[in-house]
C-alpha cells in the first residue's frame, strides 16, 4: 500500500511544480493584468492543491488540516483573483482585446464609475 | 432549535478536523466552541424537505464532476496557450445567470471563476456577470450551454 | 521509492525558489499597481507551496498549521488591499 501512495505523491508533485512553472511563465509572457490573473490564480488551484494531495497521501496525520487547506485555497482563490481584477477595472487599468461589454454599462449607469462611486 | 443543531454538527466536524485530537475533551471543548459560533451567526429558519434531499445530493455530486472535468479541460487549455504561444484573443463578455437566489448567482460566479481562463470582473444587481475570457468567441457559445445546466442544476440543490 | 521522493522534493523546493526570486524581480520591474499586487499573491501563494514542501520532507504537521494560518492572512490581505487601490480608502 505505501509504495502506491508515494507514487501518487511523486507524480502529484511533479504535475504541480510544472503547473507552477506554467503559471509563472504565462505571469511573464501575457500581455495584460487581466490575462496574467488567469495565469496566476492557476498557480494557487493546481500547484498547491497538488502539493497538498501529496501530503494527504503520504503523511497520514495530516488528512483533515489538507483537506481543509484544499477547501480554504479552492474557495479564496477565485474571490482573490476577482477582488484584484475588479479593483484593476474600477482605476482604468488598459486591457488588450476589442470586445468589452462592460464598458456600456458602467457608462449607461454613471454612479458606479470607478473613484466616484458613492460607498453603499 | 433545529436550524441551530444542523449548523453545530459541520462546525463541530471541522474543529475536530483542525485540531485532529479524538480524546473526549477535547470534543467536549469543540461542541462548546461550535455551540459559541452557532449562536454567533444566528441561522435562518429554514425547512428541510426530507423527501428531495436524495435528487439534492445526486445534482450535488454531479455538479462537483461538472466542475472537476471543467477544471482538467480548460487548465489544459490554458497551459497550450502559455507554452506554445498560440494567439490570444481576450474580452469581456455579459453572461446573464438564470438563479433567483443571491446564493446561485455566487455558486455559479465562483465556479466560473475557479476555471482558468474564465474570471468574473463584475456583476450587477440583475445578476449579469461580466466574464473575462481568453478566447471570447470560442467560449461565449459555450458558456451560454454551461451557465444553463449550472442554473439548473443549483435550482434543484437548493429549493 | 523513498529516495525518489526525496529527490523530487528537494528539486522541487529548489525550483520554488527561484520561481519566488524571479516574482520578486518581476515586483521590482513591474508595469503598474495591479501588476504588483499581482506579484505579491503569488508570492504568498509559492510561500504556501514552500511551507507544504518542507512539511512533506520533514514529515512533521506544524508547517500545515502555518500553511492554513498563512494563507488565511494572505487571502485577508489581498482584499483588503484591492479594495484600498478601488477606491482610496479602507472603509
Amino acid at each position: 500500500m505505501t509504495p502506491i501512495l508515494q507514487f501518487i505523491a511523486i507524480i502529484a508533485v511533479i504535475v504541480g511544480t510544472l503547473f507552477s512553472l506554467v503559471g509563472i511563465l504565462g505571469y511573464f509572457r501575457l500581455p495584460d493584468v487581466y490575462t496574467r490573473l488567469h495565469a496566476t490564480g492557476k498557480v494557487g488551484i493546481f500547484g498547491v492543491v497538488l502539493l497538498l494531495v501529496a501530503t494527504v497521501a503520504v503523511t497520514p496525520l495530516s488528512i483533515g488540516k489538507g483537506l481543509i487547506l484544499i477547501a480554504l485555497l479552492l474557495v479564496a482563490g477565485p474571490v482573490a483573483s476577482h477582488a484584484i481584477a475588479s479593483a484593476a477595472y474600477r482605476i482604468g487599468i488598459p486591457m488588450t482585446g476589442k470586445r468589452d461589454d462592460l464598458q456600456q454599462e458602467l457608462h449607461s449607469e454613471p454612479g458606479r464609475k470607478g473613484k466616484q462611486r458613492i460607498k453603499p | 432549535m433545529m436550524p441551530y443543531t444542523r449548523l453545530l454538527i459541520p462546525l463541530w466536524l471541522f474543529y475536530m478536523l483542525l485540531t485532529n485530537n479524538w480524546q473526549l475533551s477535547n470534543m467536549v471543548m469543540g461542541m462548546v466552541v461550535a455551540g459559541w459560533v452557532a449562536w454567533l451567526l444566528r441561522p435562518s429558519e429554514r425547512k428541510i424537505v426530507w423527501r428531495t434531499v436524495p435528487g439534492a445530493l445526486a445534482a450535488a455530486v454531479y455538479y462537483l464532476g461538472i466542475l472537476l472535468v471543467d477544471l482538467a479541460q480548460s487548465g489544459w487549455q490554458v497551459v497550450r496557450i502559455i507554452l506554445f504561444n498560440q494567439p490570444i484573443n481576450p474580452g469581456i463578455i455579459a453572461i446573464p445567470s438564470g438563479c433567483d437566489s443571491e446564493l446561485g448567482t455566487a455558486l455559479s460566479a465562483h465556479a466560473i471563476t475557479v476555471t482558468p481562463g474564465e474570471m468574473v470582473v463584475e456583476i450587477n444587481e440583475a445578476g449579469v456577470m461580466y466574464t473575462h475570457c481568453l478566447e471570447v468567441d470560442k467560449a461565449a457559445e459555450h458558456m451560454e450551454r454551461a451557465q444553463k445546466m449550472r442554473a439548473e442544476l443549483l435550482q434543484r440543490i437548493f429549493i | 521509492m523513498e529516495q525518489i521522493l526525496t529527490a523530487v522534493l528537494y528539486i522541487s523546493l529548489f525550483l520554488h525558489l527561484c520561481m519566488i526570486g524571479a516574482t520578486a524581480w518581476r515586483i521590482w520591474a513591474g508595469d503598474n499597481v495591479i501588476d504588483r499586487l499581482i506579484g505579491v499573491d503569488l508570492i504568498g501563494t509559492f510561500t504556501l507551496a514552500l511551507l507544504v514542501i518542507v512539511a512533506l520532507l520533514g514529515g512533521r504537521t506544524i508547517f500545515i498549521d502555518v500553511a492554513l494560518g498563512l494563507a488565511a492572512l494572505g487571502f485577508v490581505s489581498i482584499i483588503a488591499l484591492s479594495k484600498y487601490l478601488a477606491d482610496e480608502q479602507m472603509f
